[in-house]
C-alpha cells in the first residue's frame, strides 16, 4: 500500500491545477511533498515561497503559509523570512528562468550568505508560462519563439556557479530519474545551509513538441540520453552528471601579519628644531622637505608625494604631523624609510 | 536628556521605539547613516536582524518578507534607490504586509545630484508600480518631528496593513538639532497580523480573494478585494490628518509648502498665510478646501516642477501659482523674489 498521507500537505480542493498533462511540475510538488511529511514538515514549522512562473504556481497548492513573490525575488524572501523566523524550515519551489535570469543577482548573492534555506529548481530550459521563450538554460542552438534559427548563446551552467565557495550543496536530477531524484530532495531538505536542487524537467507543450517529441516519455528518454548518474560524494558535477556536489565550510587559513619593527634611530646630539624654525623647511625656493613626527624631525624631500604645493592631502609639510598620521588611514611606517635630521622642541 | 540629532539618527530611533526588529538595506547618499546605525545595533542586538542587501529590489522584498514573518521591518533609501523598490512596494500592497520606507530625497531623475536637496519624488510614492494602489506618506520638517512620524508611519502600517512611506529631504536626514526624544511620548500599535507558520494562507501578488486564492479570471473578487483595500487604507489614513496651518488674517495670499521648504518660508508668515501638509498622501483635500477657500492667491512653493501643486489643484478644483525650487536651490531670497513675481502677474 503507498502511503498517500502526503496528501495533506497539498491543498486537493484547488486541483484539478493549472499545468499541462504532461509537465514535470507535478512530479516536483509531490516528491516535495513526500519528502515533507517523511520528515515531519508541516503547517507550523515550515513555511514555502515561489517566484514567478508555471513553476512559481507551487507555492499556492502546498496546504501550509505560502508565499509568492514578483519574478525572481523568491530566494530574498526566503532568506529574510528565515533570518526573522529561524525555527521555521523555508523552502523555495521555483523556476530556471525566475532564479537563474531575473533572480540571478539574488542567487548570486543569497547563496554567499549561505541561509539554511532548501531551494528546488524545476529547470525545464524554457519560459513555459508566457508561451516558450528561450531561458537561461536553454542549450546553445534550441529552436524557441524567442530563438527561431536556434538560441545563439551558451546556457547559465548552475552547477559551476553554485558549487565556486564552500559551503555548498548543489544537487542535480531530473524528473525521470524517480529514486535518485528522491533520495536529492531528501537530502537538500536535510542540509543545514543554502542548498539548491536542480531539477531537470519537461515542458512538453510548450518546448517539447517544437523539438520534435510527441509524448513527455520521449522527452524523459532524452533525458536518459543526456545525463547519467555520478557514484559516490562529488565536490564538482560534470555537465552531463546527476549526482550531489557538497562541500562543509574550509577551515580559515590564518594568513601570518609581519610586524615591522620600528627602527631605532639616535638623536641625541641632532639638530633642535622649534616648530617656527620648522615651518621654513616646506619645500619652497629650493629647501628641502620637513616634518616633525613624535620628537624627531624627517626629511622627506624624496617622497614623490610631497611634490607640487607641499603638501600631501591632508598632510602640510613643514609641520609637527604627529596628530595627522595618528588618524589617516596608513600607519606611521611610511614614515621610518625616510632620514631622521633633527629633534623637536617639545 | 537633550541631544544633538540629525534627522536620519531621530528616524532610526523612532524606528527602534516603535518596536522595529528587522532593517534590509542598500548604501545611497543621503540615507547610508541609517542603514550604517542598523548594522551597529544589529552587532550588540541579537533580537535586531539586519540585512545589507545586494540591490535595492532585495531589501524592499527582504522587509516586505519579513514583515510577512512576523517582523516589524523598515528600509531606508533615496530616489534612485526607490525606483527600484516601487515592484515590491506594489507587491507590499497586494499581499498586505504592514512595513515602512524611508526615502530621502535628492535631486532627480536617475542618478541626478547626489548631494543635493529636492522634494521631487511626491509621483513616486503614488504612481510607481503597476496598478492601483493607495499608499499613505509623511513628511516631517524638523529632527523631532521626523523622530514621531516615524513612529506615526509604523503605526499606519499596521492599521492600514501596507507599506506606508516617510519622505525626508536630504537636507533634514543630515540636519542637527538639539532633541529630547527620552522625553517624547508616542502611542505604539503592535503587531496584529499573525506571522507565517500558523496556517494555510498564501500571501501573493496574483490577484486573489480574501482567502489568498488565486483568481485571475474574476473581476468581482477583483472588486471586493481591492475596495476593501481601499477602505482600509483610507479609514488608517483618516486617524491621521495632519497638517500646521499658520493664518494671518490681513493676508490675501496662502502659500503651501512642506518639509524643509516650510521651514525656509517660515518667516514670511508675517505677510502671508501659510499652509504645511504633513499627511502628503493620501492628499488632505477637506482641509485643503476648507482652508484655500478664503484666499485669493494660493502660491506652492516646493522642491519639485509642480507636483504637490496639480494634486492641489485637483482637490479644490482651482488653478494655483507654482515656485519651483530645482536642481538642490533652496535660497530664500529667491523664492522670496518668486513669490513677489507671482503676485504682480497675478494681479
Amino acid at each position: 500500500m503507498i502511503d498517500r498521507s502526503y496528501k495533506e500537505l497539498l491543498k486537493l480542493g484547488r486541483f484539478p491545477h493549472t499545468w499541462c498533462p504532461g509537465c514535470g511540475i507535478g512530479a516536483v510538488l509531490k516528491n516535495v511533498a513526500m519528502a515533507m511529511k517523511e520528515l515531519g514538515w508541516n503547517n507550523q514549522n515550515t513555511s514555502v515561497v515561489s517566484g514567478i512562473g508555471c513553476s512559481g504556481r507551487m507555492a499556492g497548492y502546498m496546504n501550509l503559509d505560502a508565499v509568492h513573490t514578483p519574478h525572481g525575488r523568491a530566494l530574498t524572501a526566503a532568506e529574510a523570512i528565515k533570518t526573522v523566523r529561524p525555527d521555521l524550515n523555508v523552502v523555495v519551489l521555483s523556476g530556471d528562468g525566475d532564479l537563474g535570469a531575473i533572480g540571478g543577482n539574488h542567487l548570486l548573492h543569497t547563496s554567499r550568505r549561505n541561509p539554511d534555506i532548501t531551494v528546488f529548481c524545476n529547470d525545464n530550459e524554457i519560459y513555459g508560462l508566457t508561451g516558450g521563450q528561450a531561458g537561461p538554460t536553454t542549450p546553445k542552438g534550441t529552436k524557441t519563439v524567442t530563438s527561431p534559427r536556434g538560441e545563439h548563446y551558451q546556457p547559465l551552467r548552475l552547477n559551476r556557479i553554485l558549487t565556486t565557495q564552500a559551503p555548498y550543496f548543489y544537487a542535480r536530477t531530473t524528473v525521470y530519474h524517480l529514486n535518485h531524484f528522491k533520495t536529492c530532495i531528501r537530502e537538500a531538505l536535510l542540509w543545514k545551509g543554502f542548498s539548491f536542487v536542480d531539477i531537470i524537467s519537461d515542458c512538453i507543450e510548450l518546448n517539447g513538441r517544437r523539438l520534435g517529441f510527441k509524448t513527455a516519455h520521449q522527452m524523459f528518454k532524452w533525458f536518459e540520453e543526456r545525463f547519467h548518474i555520478a557514484e559516490g560524494v562529488r565536490d564538482h558535477l560534470k555537465d552531463d552528471e546527476l549526482g550531489i556536489a557538497k562541500k562543509e565550510v574550509e577551515a580559515e587559513v590564518k594568513v601570518e601579519v609581519e610586524v615591522e619593527q620600528i627602527p631605532e634611530v639616535q638623536i641625541e646630539g641632532l639638530k633642535l628644531f622649534a616648530l617656527e624654525e620648522l615651518k621654513q623647511f616646506d619645500g619652497t625656493e629650493g629647501r628641502p622637505i620637513y616634518i616633525g613626527y613624535k620628537g624627531k624631525v624627517y626629511d622627506i624631500s624624496a617622497s614623490p608625494l610631497f611634490q607640487g604645493e607641499k603638501r600631501m592631502r591632508c598632510h602640510i609639510a613643514g609641520k609637527d604631523l604627529t596628530r595627522d598620521i595618528e588618524i589617516a588611514p596608513h600607519g606611521e611606517e611610511l614614515l621610518f624609510k625616510f632620514p631622521v635630521v633633527g629633534r623637536l622642541k617639545e | 536628556m537633550k541631544q544633538l540629532l540629525s534627522g536620519n539618527e531621530a528616524i532610526f530611533q523612532g524606528a527602534i521605539r516603535a518596536g522595529a526588529t528587522y532593517f534590509a538595506g542598500y548604501p545611497i547618499t543621503p540615507s547610508s547613516e541609517i542603514l550604517q546605525q542598523a548594522a551597529a545595533l544589529a552587532e550588540e542586538n541579537p533580537g535586531f536582524r539586519f540585512l545589507q542587501a545586494e540591490d535595492e529590489i532585495a531589501a524592499a522584498i527582504g522587509i516586505i518578507s519579513a514583515s510577512l514573518a512576523g517582523a516589524k521591518s523598515f528600509t531606508a533609501t533615496s530616489g534612485p534607490g526607490f525606483s527600484l523598490m516601487q515592484e515590491a512596494l506594489g507587491w507590499g500592497h497586494a499581499v498586505e504586509a504592514p512595513c515602512v520606507f524611508v526615502n530621502s530625497m535628492r535631486v532627480g531623475p536617475s542618478t541626478g545630484m547626489p548631494t543635493q536637496p529636492a522634494q521631487s519624488d511626491l509621483l513616486q510614492i503614488k504612481g510607481g508600480s503597476a496598478g492601483d494602489y493607495y499608499p499613505i506618506a509623511f513628511y516631517p520638517n524638523s529632527v523631532e518631528e521626523s523622530f514621531r512620524l516615524t513612529v506615526t508611519a509604523f503605526n499606519a502600517a499596521e492599521e492600514s496593513l501596507s507599506p506606508v512611506i516617510l519622505l525626508v529631504d536630504s537636507l533634514l536626514s543630515h540636519l542637527y538639532e538639539m532633541a529630547d526624544l527620552d522625553a517624547i511620548e508616542v502611542a505604539v500599535v503592535p503587531r496584529t497580523k499573525d506571522p507565517l507558520g500558523r496556517s494555510q494562507r498564501l500571501f501573493t501578488g496574483t490577484a486573489h480573494d480574501r482567502m489568498g486564492n488565486v483568481k485571475t479570471n474574476d473581476p468581482e473578487a477583483y472588486r471586493d478585494w481591492l475596495n476593501d483595500l481601499k477602505e482600509r487604507h483610507l479609514q488608517a489614513a483618516d486617524k491621521y490628518p495632519l497638517y500646521e496651518y499658520i493664518p494671518r488674517k490681513d493676508s490675501e495670499t496662502l502659500l503651501i509648502a512642506f518639509g524643509i521648504t516650510s521651514r525656509i518660508i517660515s518667516s514670511l508668515k508675517e505677510r502671508f498665510s501659510i499652509f504645511r501638509p504633513i499627511r502628503i498622501f493620501p492628499v488632505l483635500e477637506k482641509e485643503l478646501q476648507e482652508i484655500t477657500r478664503p484666499y485669493r492667491h494660493i502660491i506652492v512653493v516646493e522642491g519639485n516642477d509642480g507636483q504637490y501643486a496639480s494634486w492641489t489643484e485637483c482637490a479644490i478644483h482651482r488653478k494655483v501659482m507654482r515656485v519651483p525650487c530645482l536642481g538642490g536651490g533652496f535660497k530664500f531670497q529667491w523664492i522670496q523674489s518668486q513669490i513677489e513675481e507671482r503676485l504682480k502677474e497675478g494681479k
